[in-house]
This record gives C-alpha cells, sequence and structure tokens, in this order.
C-alpha cells in the first residue's frame, strides 16, 4: 500500500503494483464538438470538444470546461460524427477569380456620374 | 430579531457547505473521466465559495474572522450534518450524497431568498445559478446511472441505502425553530424536508431507484448539536494542518 | 502547467523524411515557411505526425501527473483564499490536460491508447512531477517556478506550426497566468511572512532546484534531426534558450525576496548570459527511466483512478456511440 505525502493517496489504499486491464475503445466514450455564445447578440463560436456519453452530459461538461469563467451565456454542443465539413484539400473552391466585383460594395462608384451630372445642370 | 437562532442557521449551513466542498475536493484529479473531474471541483469550489459567504455573515453578527471559524475550531464545534462528513467512498456514493444534499440545498436557499433577514436573502439569490446548474448535474448523472446497467444501478441503490438516514439527519431542528419562523427568517426543516421528499421521489422513479422502505427511516441526528462520526475529527485536523502550523502568520 | 520541450535527440535524422513524396513535402514546408497552420486533415510527414502525438501527449500526462504533486496539499490548503485557489489551479490541469488530449486526438491517437502509453510507462511526462511536494511551500514553489518554465515553454510552442495544438496553447497560456501571479503571490506571503513560513520556503525553494533546471532539459545537440524539426515549426526554442529566458526572468525576482539559490555559480556575465553548475544529468536520465523519488507512486495513482472510474463510464456508454477522430 502507498504510503503517500497526499493523505487522500494513502486513504484510498493503493498497491504500487497495481496493474490493470488497458482500457478499451471508447472506454472514454465519443465526443461532442462545444459552441459557446459569449454574450446575447454574438455569434456561437466553436471552443473544443469533450468526450461525453450523452447530449446533456457533453453540456454539463461543456459549460464548465469551456464556460466556468463566466465567458459564456449560451452553449450547443453536437456529436463529432454529425458535423460534415469541407476538406482542407479543397480549400481552393473559396479561391473564387476576383472580378466579382458586381456582388462587393466596392464595385458600384456613383460620385462620377453625380458630379458629371451636377457640372452639366 | 433573534441574533443566537439566526447564528445557529448560518453555522449550520455553512459548516454543511464546508465539509462537503472539502470532501468533494477530494476527487480533484482522480474522477472517473477528465471532464467530470472538471465539472465536480467546479461545484466543490461553489460550496466553499458559499460557506465563506456565510461565515462573512456571522463575522457581521460578532464571530470571528471567517479563516479562523473554518480552520480552527474542533470538530465537536461544528454543526454540519454528519452526512456530509462521511468518507467519500467510490463515486456512486460522493454523486448519491451531492444528489440527496443538493437537492436541500436548493430548496433552502430559495426559501432564504425570501427570508426576512436581508443579509441571507442576498446571498441566497446570488447562488441560485450555481446552485441549479449542481442540481441539473446531480439529476443527470443519478438518473442515468440509477438505470444504466445491473452493476451501477446495484451500486447507485446501495448507496442510497446508506445515505438515506445520514440525509435525513440535514433536516435535523434546532431549539429556534418557532422563533425561526415566527420571524420569517426561515420556513423550517419539516417544511424544507416535506418539499425535499416531493422534489426528489419522482426523480427516483426516473432512475429506477427505490427510497428505502418507511419503516426503515431512522434520521441520524446529532451533527447539528456537535456531535459527529469518527470522520469528521481527522478531516478537520488534514482541512487545518497547515493553518494551524504557525497561526500566528498570514497565509 | 508543463515541462518536456525535451523530445529524444536520439531519433535518426535521415529517417525523418525517408520514403515522403518530395512535392507534396515542399508544399507543406512552404505553407509553414508562409507562416499558415496545418490542420489535422492536411497532408504532413509521417514524421511530423508522430513527433507532434508524442510531444503533445506528454504535454498532456504532465498536465494529469502534475496535478497530483499539488494535488498532495488540496485538503490542506490554509485559508479560504488558497484552498479556493490551489482547487482552481488543480482543476486547470486536469481541464489542459482534456485540451491537449483533444489535440492530439485530432492527429489520430485515441485517449484511451494515449492513457494507457501513460499508466504502462510507455509514454513519459514532464521529470519534474516524480519529485515530491513535502511541505505547503513545495506547493507554493511549484505553482510560482514550475508553471513559470511551463508558460516560458508554452508561449514558445503556441506559435508553432500545428493549429489544433496551438489553440488549445492559447487557451492554455490564458489561464498560466493566473497560475503564475498565485505562485507568485504565495512565495513573496511565505518569504515576507514569520521565521516559520520563511524557513520552509527556503527548504522548498532548495528541494526544487535541481529539477527546475532540469526542467527544460540537456542542451540541444545541434543536428538535422532538431533542423528539421524548428524548420516544421514543431520544436520552438532551443531547450538552453529557454533555460537562459527563465533564469533572466526569475532570478532576480527570488534573490529580490533574499532567498538563496543552492548554485553558487550562478550569476549573468558580462555577455548577459546566465553561468551555473550543470545540473547531474544523470539524474535526470535516472528519473525520466523511472529512478525518481515518485515514479512509481504516481502511475499506481493515475491506474487507480482510471480503474475506479471504470464502472462509471462503462455504465453510460450506449451501443450506438461511435468514436471520430475530432475536428479541430
Amino acid at each position: 500500500m502507498i504510503k503517500s505525502l497526499d493523505p487522500r493517496i494513502t486513504r484510498a489504499e493503493i498497491d504500487l503494483e497495481n496493474n490493470i486491464e488497458p482500457l478499451r475503445d471508447l472506454d472514454q466514450w465519443e465526443t461532442y464538438e462545444v459552441f459557446h455564445q459569449k454574450r446575447r447578440g454574438d455569434q456561437h463560436m466553436h471552443v473544443g470538444i469533450v468526450h461525453a456519453p450523452n447530449a446533456e452530459m457533453a453540456l454539463i461538461f461543456g459549460k464548465e470546461q469551456y464556460g466556468r469563467r463566466g465567458l459564456s451565456v449560451n452553449l450547443w454542443v453536437v456529436k463529432t460524427r454529425d458535423v460534415f465539413a469541407s476538406d482542407y484539400d479543397d480549400s481552393d473552391i473559396f479561391e473564387t477569380v476576383p472580378e466579382k466585383q458586381y456582388r462587393e460594395a466596392g464595385g458600384y462608384k456613383v460620385m462620377d456620374k453625380i458630379n458629371k451630372y451636377k457640372k452639366g445642370l | 430579531m433573534n441574533t443566537e437562532a439566526i447564528k445557529e442557521l448560518l453555522y449550520k449551513m455553512a459548516d454543511d457547505l464546508l465539509i462537503i466542498g472539502h470532501r468533494n475536493s477530494e476527487w480533484t484529479g482522480l474522477g472517473p473521466i477528465l471532464e467530470e473531474d472538471i465539472s465536480f471541483s467546479s461545484m466543490a469550489q461553489d460550496k466553499i465559495g458559499q460557506a465563506q459567504a456565510l461565515y462573512v455573515l456571522l463575522n457581521d453578527l460578532g464571530e470571528q474572522e471567517p479563516d479562523t471559524v473554518a480552520f480552527t475550531r474542533n470538530a465537536n464545534q461544528f454543526h454540519s450534518s454528519q452526512l456530509v462528513e462521511l468518507p467519500n467512498g467510490e463515486y456512486d456514493f460522493s454523486l448519491v450524497r451531492h444528489f440527496l444534499y443538493d437537492h436541500a440545498d436548493q430548496l433552502r436557499f430559495e426559501a432564504l431568498a425570501n427570508s426576512s433577514y436581508e443579509p441571507l436573502a442576498k446571498v441566497a439569490r446570488k447562488v441560485k445559478g450555481e446552485l441549479k446548474y449542481h442540481v441539473f448535474h446531480a439529476n443527470t448523472w443519478f438518473v442515468k446511472l440509477g438505470s444504466a446497467n445491473e452493476e451501477s444501478h446495484k451500486r447507485m441503490q446501495d448507496a442510497v441505502n446508506l445515505a438515506w438516514n445520514y440525509a435525513l439527519g440535514m433536516f435535523e431542528e434546532s431549539k429556534f425553530e418557532d422563533e425561526l419562523i415566527a420571524d420569517g427568517v426561515f420556513e423550517g426543516e419539516a417544511k424544507l424536508k416535506e418539499k425535499w421528499l416531493a422534489n426528489i421521489t419522482p426523480l427516483f422513479l426516473k432512475a429506477g431507484l427505490s427510497i428505502p422502505d418507511g419503516n426503515t427511516w431512522a434520521p441520524v441526528l446529532g451533527g447539528r448539536r456537535g456531535t459527529h462520526t469518527e470522520h469528521l475529527g481527522p478531516l478537520v485536523e488534514e482541512m487545518s494542518e497547515v493553518f494551524r502550523y504557525d497561526p500566528t502568520a498570514e497565509w | 502547467m508543463y515541462g518536456n520541450a525535451y523530445i529524444d535527440p536520439n531519433d535518426k535524422a535521415a529517417m525523418m523524411i525517408a520514403g515522403e513524396d518530395p512535392d507534396k513535402l515542399a508544399a507543406f514546408e512552404a505553407r509553414i515557411a508562409r507562416g499558415e497552420k496545418i490542420e489535422p486533415k492536411d497532408w504532413m510527414p509521417k514524421e511530423y505526425r508522430k513527433q507532434l502525438i508524442r510531444m503533445i501527449e506528454q504535454h498532456g500526462h504532465s498536465e494529469i501527473i502534475g496535478a497530483l504533486p499539488e494535488g498532495t496539499w488540496i485538503t490542506r490548503a490554509p485559508g479560504f483564499r488558497r484552498k479556493l485557489a490551489l482547487m482552481a489551479k488543480v482543476q486547470d490541469e486536469v481541464g489542459h490536460a482534456q485540451l491537449l488530449y483533444s489535440a492530439a486526438e485530432t492527429l489520430g491517437k485515441s485517449r484511451e491508447a494515449m492513457i494507457n502509453d501513460l499508466i504502462t510507462g510507455k509514454s513519459k511526462y514532464s521529470n519534474v512531477f516524480n519529485y515530491p511536494a513535502y511541505t505547503w511551500a513545495d506547493a507554493c514553489i511549484i505553482a510560482w517556478l514550475i508553471d513559470a518554465g511551463a508558460i516560458i515553454n508554452q508561449v514558445a510552442n503556441a506559435k508553432g506550426s500545428y493549429g489544433p495544438y496551438c489553440r488549445a496553447l492559447d487557451r492554455i497560456c490564458t489561464e498560466e497566468s493566473f497560475h503564475l501571479k498565485y505562485g507568485h503571490d504565495n512565495v513573496v506571503t511565505l518569504a515576507t511572512g514569520t521565521p516559520k513560513q520563511r524557513e520552509m520556503v527556503q527548504a522548498a525553494l532548495t528541494r526544487w532546484w535541481p529539477p527546475i533546471m532540469h526542467f527544460f532539459g540537456p542542451s540541444d545537440k545541434i543536428s538535422n534531426h532538431t533542423e528539421i524539426l524548428m524548420r516544421w515549426k514543431v520544436k520552438m526554442a532551443s531547450n538552453d534558450d529557454m533555460r537562459q529566458q527563465f533564469l533572466n526572468m526569475y532570478v532576480p525576482k527570488i534573490w529580490d525576496l533574499g532567498l538563496t539559490l543552492p548554485d553558487k555559480n550562478l550569476k549573468k556575465n558580462a555577455e548577459g548570459k546566465w553561468e551555473y553548475t550543470e545540473p547531474d544529468w544523470e539524474e535526470f536520465k535516472r528519473v525520466i527511466n523511472g529512478g525518481g523519488p515518485c515514479n512509481a507512486e504516481r502511475l499506481a495513482v493515475r491506474r487507480d483512478a482510471e480503474e475506479r472510474g471504470r464502472w462509471v463510464r462503462e455504465a453510460l456508454n450506449t451501443a450506438d456511440s461511435k468514436y471520430i477522430v475530432p475536428l479541430a
């Protein structure tokens, strides 16, 4: 039995040679992705994962692991396996050709026309 | 208002919170899985923080500083119920105690939020959110483990059987009971116990666990008057070991 | 809290990139050179993955084992303020383990496999946690100086190339700044307190100095291996640089308190570099390989905790649960 400096350990009467069976697959449960909202009005943001056996517990765990310093007002959890994600190998799908001024605010310049019109009056 | 009665109420609440918080903190770093370790530790911190807030009220009523009160008294000066001082045992017992205690705690503070003793009412309103989380945590674990598999069901039921009479001891009446009720400070232990039973009964059903048979109920009393099991002495001694190492020091 | 920037220098450099597709390798290295992060599903050299898993996993183990020496005093912390703060600090270490294991999982090693490697002794953790915390003051020295060392290491690593590890470290560093303040406050309180307090903090400092000098690991051997790890931004600073940085920041603060360090040769030379007596690196190796005062206890305690929690975890496992590698 371990005689430890830590009274908790001494009380637990732990054998130094306590070989145990290895943890099996899923011993630590599956994972949930955690999203939090910092303040009302903000978007929810991904903050990390928790291992949990069900959604309620994922919420319970997420609240303390990601919100224990009071930085959240709302949490979402979703099973990792339910997230459908794009592939980083396909990041080039976001590299659209730049000449799409028609959908940017900067693509609309009316002052030239207005000034010309005013001059012509 | 009867100051002695209020002090007695504050002492038993604060001592309960300190001792259960201390016990629960023993799991920190040793819990069944990392995520739960963190959650359980947060709640232990909340409990000790709540205890401190109540010792501050006692200090305002002329008692010694919170640190002195918490770290220099002997076991027989504690007014905590015997439920909270019992060793943690395995996680089943710790969870069951947490469930039984926190339901009572939440109801107690809920009632005190309307206390005529305003300083206490103020604390009670402040801890509402913490207690809601504690009870949500307790309920979820209690219901899930009660009905998960044969082993967990048996463990939880055994823990309930072991804890039950101690839990009833939480509602040990004070000699000031009538005055506290008459003054509108607190609604009284009898009423609290009734509400507690009403709250936990459906959760026992949901968990597939049984409340021990009424014939076997024998509340373990005495804690409120300083009578304790053999477990509180060593706990208090351990908790105050460093503090007492040099009582003149600031730590 | 963490130690072990130290990566085994015996690995063969030549093996590191053997068999890798040169185009993919070039694109990977170019991405890192541009200062971009690598994300979990990106192509990466096998050795990059292996080294990162080892490093992040060891870091995670160090957190969970690191909760034990300080946890030694969790039931005895003096006064409400210290009691609450120590609980919060040890809790943070557990939280850090959770974050780090999660980051390592994204590289394809399950948490179960990491825990198994920890409790069988196959995987290492920071050596300092194999030393005991004899008194309350030891816990205070750990909180201040070990966490200080950890911050130096973690701030450097947070600028590394692997996205999930950097994100975990950013969060961890924020919490470490509380630990450092808490630890410093404790040590200052003891050092400026009663004679008994001062005596206990000096004794603890003297005990912890050799493990602290070991903390960053021995001088790195200049090798191609190290060079590649630095190019890949896996290793962000040399062990000696980190040690110098630590000495520079903390020795003056220790001396300010009138405390003494058990090394007569410790001084800053004219070039601004710290000179010190080399710590006993044989002892360092002995402890890493299991011969320290607490190695056996630390692992037995972890095994016990896993075993006592097993029924809880098993009970809640549902038939339809399915593990997939976390996304980020």
